[in-house]
Formats: structure tokens, sequence, C-alpha cells
């Protein structure tokens, strides 16, 4: 019986290997090669040794997408924290408020944004209501008449916290509404504070769903092209603009534009590799 | 355990408020009587009432539900099975296979898409021969020998991203599962099918059910793998969307998906409304019965056993199913039945009831696609990733793609329309006898600046790299207009080959950027900037100027005394274009003088052929009751003089492309 059952594993190992194994191979055929004469490719290392003109771009994404992660489980913990001490209903209500958003496009949500930051958008607008744009240029004697909020890499931080908070909230809180409260109890009972059960119990139970969480920000973050296109305005430029311009854009080259891909995803793996091994992934972090 | 103070409360509240704030803008800009996203023009539903004519919106909302329920069917059965299987399997087997199943997971979504793109595009290109051979071999089924990215692929790549979370979902519940259970099922005498389906299926069912909402959900919001795999005859919501935003996302977007929020938000509130009541009856249960699993699972599950549950669950089931081989019937019925012909075009560049009418005339019916730029048609048309007939590329990127055999001459005889056009427009260098292209708009290149921000009259490019305009100038986003411009500035041409010229001008770019006077590079996100007297100065196109004059009139625009670019963009048709014959009764109602008349109206672009050009004038006192302010049509439609200080491109060898981007990516860092 245990046979017949595993044989259902047999389309979707083929799937695997045609959709998900096979493309990732082709992608280090072509980083690896460049277009020659007519349709041949022909190998060369070329794609890889011109890489250090975007060393800069890679500095950035990782350096940005670090940002909006750190930023991202400082504000995400505590609201999953918080969420997971409430009643039921509660918690219901919150996690379907927090599902909500992606069914407004992601497109659309970053495109209001850019309508708050614009230099005469609405946020400040407010500011100049509220005075607070005089005041500032009373104190340093400056004399400006907005603050430039779009186009700064500030703002694309922003866009990514904006979109991915929700997975860094959702994984934290799954593993805390499962974490035994008799641990808790029993933490306390042996005598220790609330700082010490948080840190000595709750902090090291919950690691699986900060690091589930951690990586479903990092990774859309440092690879998105849309956000730093949208918020960036341009001057933020970030390796999926870098890689996207390679395949749909202006520069066609897929082969550089493989290459690139490929030392992204080697770094991100890299990069998750050394915090599992601070704690066991959780993958049921990603369950309703 | 302790419950939150009013801190903690506050605290969601706070990141409630941060989440939805965007949200209601946009809920709020749905009703906006103008088309602006910044400026608010007074409350309407006329959003709401035009969202039903736009066929861009429908069209690519149809793609959206019609992919995501598609690919969630599929992926809920197929990740539901392969669940079981891979838990069947020995540990020493299971392992490798989870770590390959989470490659799509943890893989940016860039990459999954950009692997795939390759692995379509590298079986397109062998598939040629396959079907011939195919074809040879047997006549029972044609093979069709040219495959292109589309509605199969998009599926392919849907699908593919899915099972990875349907198995996550579905996996827990095996594991939680008494193993026991089937064979004891089976040992009371049930085949094994009927343990299967009894024992297991109501064992793991809420998996699949959470698993099959998230892969729902992941496919409706997905924009980047989609954008890579559907080619551009294809487009779901989110790829129009990225379309627009870069120029101007029309608040029908805005409608379209303040409905699909609002049918989410009540299904939620109602299925709360509904879990509340039983949680309470739970509650009053759960006093007698200290065992507790998940609530919410526990709920649901005593929900689904209701009679009640039972109801909705074969209502909806039967709904969902009615509505899907509907939908899909329909939309089978409808693309295969008619004559068509696949025209690409540029975003809000044609008025859209000329559609309409070509296909009420001729019964052919327009699959009417957008692409961004010209260099991105060129990397779609490269890659297979587009089955067009007709192309409007601009005049350089005609030449290349002439060069490089792309386009297939047209039959002039079916074009009667082409005598219209002017002379100064045909057998320009980009198509020196003419044989490829027919004119469909042209324009000049210039100065855009805000009158209430810049107090000179502004006649020099010179104001793109003044310090004066520190922090207020936009930079073009493509590199062939922005190093055009400085090189005009030199007073070099355009299309100049020599390294040093170019190097020169990118010195000139290079060192306004870094003295600050840059506030961003932009392409069709000028419209809202300028618009909103966000920045000072910017260079684009006359016939777009026009358009955000008619929202903002402090907005000035000049042809530089240096000189600028002017350009033509026409209509091609692609080599072997499956439909021909179509592609030319398009492109002959297209050049007619009413067409061109209703265009120019529209897009602001100056049309090519004489006739529609001199009558438009007229035309407009008639269509408004008002005289047509000559400004407007001189900056539309630029006169001999201007002209004359005008350049065209031509396209570049390929070497002084590679300097092009090299300097350009430079400059970008």
């Amino acid at each position: 019986m245990k046979n017949k059952r595993s044989l259902f594993a047999v389309p979707y190992i083929i799937w695997m290997a045609l959709f998900v194994v096979i493309p990732i191979v082709i992608m280090l055929v072509y980083s690896l090669s460049v277009a020659g004469d007519g349709e041949d490719l022909s190998a060369s290392l070329e794609n890889y040794t011109g890489m250090v003109l975007y060393a800069s771009v890679f500095g950035r994404s990782f350096w940005l997408a670090f940002i909006a992660t750190v930023i991202c489980l400082l504000i995400g913990y505590p609201v999953a924290y918080m969420m997971s001490r409430e009643g039921p209903g509660f918690q219901r209500v919150a996690m379907a408020l927090i599902m909500l958003p992606m069914w407004m496009n992601f497109l659309l949500r970053t495109y209001s944004w850019m309508a708050i930051l614009e230099n005469n958008g609405l946020l400040n607008q407010l500011f100049q209501k509220l005075g607070i744009i005089a005041l500032y240029n009373r104190l340093t004697g400056s004399d400006i008449q907005y603050f430039q909020m779009i186009r700064t890499p500030g703002a694309v931080v922003l866009g990514m916290v904006y979109n991915y908070l929700p997975f860094m909230i959702l994984p934290i809180y799954t593993v805390l509404t499962k974490l035994d409260a008799k641990l808790i109890e029993a933490a306390e009972d042996l005598g220790a504070n609330s700082a010490q059960v948080f840190a000595r119990v709750t902090l090291p139970l919950s690691l699986s769903g900060i690091i589930s969480g951690v990586t479903m920000v990092f990774v859309p973050s440092v690879s998105t092209f849309a956000i730093s296109r949208l918020l960036g305005g341009g001057t933020q430029m970030m390796l999926g603009d870098l890689i996207e311009n390679q395949f749909l854009g202006g520069a066609y080259n897929p082969h550089l534009g493989a290459a690139i891909s490929m030392v992204m995803m080697v770094i991100v793996v890299v990069c998750m590799v050394i915090m599992r091994h601070f704690g066991d992934g959780d993958e049921e972090a990603m369950m309703l | 355990m302790k419950k939150n103070g009013f801190g903690g409360r506050s605290l969601i509240g706070l990141c409630f408020l941060f989440l939805y704030l965007p949200i209601f803008l946009l809920i709020i800009f749905s009703f906006n009587a103008g088309d602006s996203s910044a400026v608010w023009r007074g409350f309407s539903l006329k959003w709401y009432g035009e969202l039903f004519q736009n066929r861009l919106v429908l069209d690519s909302l149809a793609t959206t539900l019609l992919v995501s329920l598609l690919a969630t069917a599929i992926s809920t059965v197929a990740g539901t099975f392969a669940a079981i299987g891979i838990y069947s399997l020995s540990k020493k087997l299971r392992d490798p296979v989870l770590v390959v199943n989470d490659i799509p997971m943890m893989n940016a979504d860039i990459v999954t898409g950009v692997s795939l793109l390759l692995l379509f595009v590298a079986f397109f290109n062998g598939w040629g021969s396959i079907a011939k051979w195919l074809n040879s071999w047997q006549s029972l089924i044609e093979f069709p020998t040219r495959l292109t990215l589309g509605m199969g692929t998009l599926l392919i790549a849907h699908v593919s991203f899915n099972i990875p979370y349907v198995i996550l979902n579905v996996a827990p519940r095996l594991r939680q599962m008494d193993r026991n259970l089937m064979e004891a099922a089976q040992d009371l005498g049930c085949t094994w099918f009927q343990a299967f389906y009894k024992v297991m299926i109501p064992e793991i069912k809420p998996g699949i059910v959470s698993g099959a909402l998230i892969a729902f959900t992941m496919s409706v919001d997905d924009f980047v793998i989609s954008y890579f795999t559907a080619g551009s005859a294809t487009q779901t919501l989110s790829m129009t969307i990225y379309g627009m935003t870069k120029k101007r996302v029309t608040p029908v977007v805005n409608a379209v998906s303040t409905l699909m929020f609002l049918a989410v938000l009540i299904v939620l509130v109602i299925n709360n409304i509904r879990s509340n009541k039983q949680a309470q009856l739970a509650a009053k249960r759960a006093s007698l019965q200290p065992v507790r699993e998940n609530p919410r699972v526990e709920r649901f599950r005593e929900w689904m056993g209701t009679p009640r549950g039972k109801l909705a669950r074969r209502v909806t089931a039967t709904v969902l199913a009615v509505a899907f081989v509907a939908t899909t019937v329909f939309l089978t019925a409808f693309t295969t039945s008619q004559p068509v012909v696949n025209v690409c075009s540029w975003g809000e560049y044609i008025d859209e009831d000329l559609i309409d009418e070509f296909e009420e005339q001729t019964g052919i019916r327009v699959n009417y696609q957008t692409t961004d730029s010209n260099e991105t048609l060129y990397s779609l048309l490269k890659s297979g990733g587009a089955d067009y007939d007709v192309v409007v590329p601009s005049d350089y990127m005609i030449s290349q793609l002439i060069e490089e055999g792309m386009l297939e001459e047209l039959d002039y005889s079916k074009i009667p329309n082409f005598e219209k056009i002017g002379e100064r427009f045909r057998n320009l260098p980009y198509d020196p006898e003419n044989r490829y292209t027919v004119p469909y708009t042209w324009g000049t290149v210039g100065m855009i600046y805000n009158s209430s921000m810049v107090d000179e009259e502004l006649t020099s490019w010179s104001a793109l790299y003044d310090d004066r305009y520190a922090g207020q100038v936009l930079l073009i986003g493509n590199s062939r207009d922005a190093f055009g411009m400085a090189l005009k500035y030199l007073g070099y041409s355009l299309n100049t080959t020599d390294p040093a010229e170019i190097t020169e001008a990118y010195e000139l770019i290079a060192d306004a950027a870094s003295r600050g006077v840059f506030q961003g590079k932009v392409m069709d996100e000028i419209f809202q900037t300028m618009e909103g007297g966000n920045a000072a100065i910017a260079f684009y196109y006359a016939g777009d100027y026009l358009t955000m004059l008619e929202n903002n009139e402090d907005l000035k625009f000049v042809v530089p005394e240096e000189g600028s670019n002017w350009f033509v963009d026409a209509m091609c048709v692609l080599k072997d274009a499956p439909h021909y014959d179509e592609a030319m009764e398009w492109i002959n109602f297209i050049a007619s003088t009413e067409s061109n008349l209703r265009n120019m109206d529209y897009i602001w672009y100056a049309s090519p052929n004489e006739e529609a050009l001199e009558m438009y004038p007229e035309w407009y006192e008639e269509q408004y009751g008002e005289e047509l302010d000559m400004d407007i049509y001189n900056i539309m439609a630029a006169p001999q003089e201007v002209l004359d200080r005008c350049e065209m491109y031509v396209c570049l060898p390929k070497s002084v492309r590679t300097l092009y981007n090299d300097l350009w990516i430079k400059l970008g860092i």
C-alpha cells in the first residue's frame, strides 16, 4: 500500500524536473555563453567577469533589502506578538485584515504611495498646512518648499516595507499562536519575570517564524523592480531593474541577465543557509 | 494569558492604518471626477460606468480570473496527490524532493520568471522541427510549427509556483494524521479508493482548502512571473496596470480593484459573522470538552459538517463549476470563431472606439495589445514572446527590424489610403523605398516646463543642466533620448558614432547629475509628476505635452534653438504574420482620413495623412463648437521651420549601442 501511494509523487517529480530544475540549468548555460554569429552560442565567462561594473547595484540592492527586512522585523514582530495575545475573534479579523490588501493589486498600492510622497503630494501638503515645513525652515535657516521623499532610497525602502510587511507578520504570528502556553506558565512558575520569559522562552521558540518571515521579506525585496521604478524614480537602480532590462528592456542581453540572476540566486541561497543554521526554518509558517 | 493593554492595541491599529492608508486613497480616487490619481475634481461614478466599456481592463481581468481559477484547480489537485506521494516516500528520497519543492518559493520571483522564459524560448526554438517531423509522419493532427508565449505558458508558470504552496499546507495534515486510519478503513472492508476518499481526504481537507486559497491569492496578485511568461499577447490585470503606471493609471483600474476588494471583503465579513456564531456554540461545548485543537480549523470543520454547511458547500461548488465552464466555453468560442488581427502599439495611443468600429465593419476581431517602448517590443519579438501581426515601432527601430529581416513587405494595392500620406512622410531614411511601412503619427521632442516655477522663457537645452534648477529637472529614462538631447546641446548630430562626442555628452549629464540637478529619471511617470507641479523642467514628446496641458495650464513647451529630434511611428507587419490580409485591412482602416482625425483628436499626436492634418482645425470647430488654438496645433504638428532644426534618429551600429548601454548603466549607478 505504501508503494502504491508513493507513486503519486512521480508525476510531480517529473513536473519539477521539467519546470524547476531544467530552467535553472538552461539559465546556467545561458549565463556561461554569449551570443555568437547568428543563432549560435559560444561559451564564455565574459558575463561573470564583466559584472564588476554592476557591483554598486548589487551593493545597493542588498543594503536596501536588508534595511527593509530589519524594519519589517521591528514592526512585524511586536504586531504579531500582540495579535497572538488577543481573543480568537480579534485574531480572526486581524488575520483577514492582513491578507486583504493582497487583493488590491500591489502595483496600484505602490502607485498610490507615489501620490502620497510626491513633492506636491498629500504628505507634503499636510506638512505645509501644519506649518512643519515653515518650522523646519526657521530652525535650520533653510528655504525649502517641500521635503524630498519620492525618488530617494528611503521611498524604495518604504515601498518594500509596505508591500512585504504582511509576509513578516503572518509566519511569526502562526508560530506564536502554536506556542504552548504551558511553557510560559512553567517559566513563570519557576520564577522568570516577563522579560526573561520573552527572552528565554518566547523568542527562541518563535525563531523559526522569524526566519521564514525574514526570507519572505528579503528575497522579494532584493529582486524587486517595480517598487524601485515607481518610488525610486529611476535613480535607485536595483538588481531586479538590471535583470528586467536585459530580458525585456532596452539593454537586451539575456546572457548577462542570466548571469546576474545566477549570482543573485547564489548569494540569496548562501544567506538563507547561514540563517537556517541559527534555527530550524519552519515551513508550516506559510499556512493560513 | 495576559491580554494587551491600550498600547498593544494601538500598535496593531497603527500597523493597519499604515497598510490601509494607500488603499483608502485608491478607493477614494475611484470616485474622482477627473482622471488624475492626485488631484481631486469632485465626486463621480463615471469610472464605474466606463469600466464596462474598457476592453483592455475587462480582457485582462478575464485572463487573470481564468488563469488563477485554472491554476488553482490544477495545482490543488496535483499538489494534494503530490503531497500524499511525497509523504509515502522513504526519508532518504523525501528530503531532496522537498528541497526542490522549496526552490520556487525561496527563489526570487524574477529568477523563476526569467528561467521559465528561457525554458519556453529554448523549447519553441526546437519545436519547429519537431512539429514538421510530426506533421510529415501523420496527417491526423496538424501541429502548429510556431509557438509563442501566451495563455499556455502563463498557466504552466502559475501551476508551477502554486503547487509548492498547496503541498506545504497539505503536508502537516498528513503528518498529523494517524497512519493506521487508512489501514483500519481497509480492514473494515473499504476498497483503497473508498478509504482514500472517505478517510484521508476529510482528514486533510482543511490543508487542501487553505492551500487552494493561498494559491488563488498568489495567482491573482502575481505580477513578476506573469510578466516574463505571458508574452504580451496575453495580459493579466497586473500587467495591464504595470503598463499604465508608466503613463497614467486610469481610474477605471481603481474602480475594478475597488470592486474586487469589496467582493473579497464581503465574503470575509459573512464568513466571520458565521464563524462567530459557531464560535459561541463551540465555546459552550468546549467547556465540557477540555481538549482543544486549533479553534479555527475545528469550527470550520464543524460548520462544514452541519446540513447548512454541506448545502453551502455543494451550492458553492456547483456555482463555481458552472461559472468556470461557462467562462472557458465562452472564451474559447469567442476567440476561435472569428478572423483576428493581432496589433501591438503604445499605451493610450488610439481612440479605442476605432477598434469597435473596425470590428463592426469587417467582422475581424482586433486583439489590441500595448508595450511601453521600442526596446521592449524588440526584446519581445526576439524572445518569441509575441505573435503580433501589426506593430507600430518608431523610425530607428524600424530600420533595425528591416536590417534583421524581421518585417514583411506590405501589399500597397490593398492599402488605397496610403495615397493620402504626405510626400514628406514617405521614403524616409528608415525605409528608403517605402516597402514596409505606413506612417501612423509623427511629432517632435521638446522641453516642457512649468511657468509657475520657471520665471524666464526657456529656449535652450542648457536649462536641463543648469544649477538654478537643481533638483527640479527630470531626465528621460531612455539612453537614446537622454544622450541625444545632450549631443544636440553640444552641437553634434543625434546620430553621431564618434565615441568621443558620445562620451562628452555622457560627461555633461554625469556632471549635472553630480551637482544634483536631476530629480529623477522618468518615462511615462512624467505625466503625473509634471501635472502635479512636482518638477519644473523635463523633455518629452509634443503630443504627450498636450495631454498634460489639459491637466495643468501652467505647462509650456518649446523645441529648443539647438534643435531636437523628430520622429515617425509607422505601422509594419511582421515576417510570417499569420493574419496578413486582416493586417492590410487594419492598416488601411487606420490610414483613412476619418481615423486619423479622430486619433489626432484623442492622442494629440500629429497625423501623416495630409488631408486629415489640414482639415483638423475645421473638424475641431465642428466637433466642439469652438476654435482650435493655433499655438496648440503648431505644437502638435510642428511647422517646417521647426522640423528643419530637428533630426530623425537612425539605427546606430551595434558597437555604438553597446557604448550607449555601458555609459547609461554607469550613469544610473
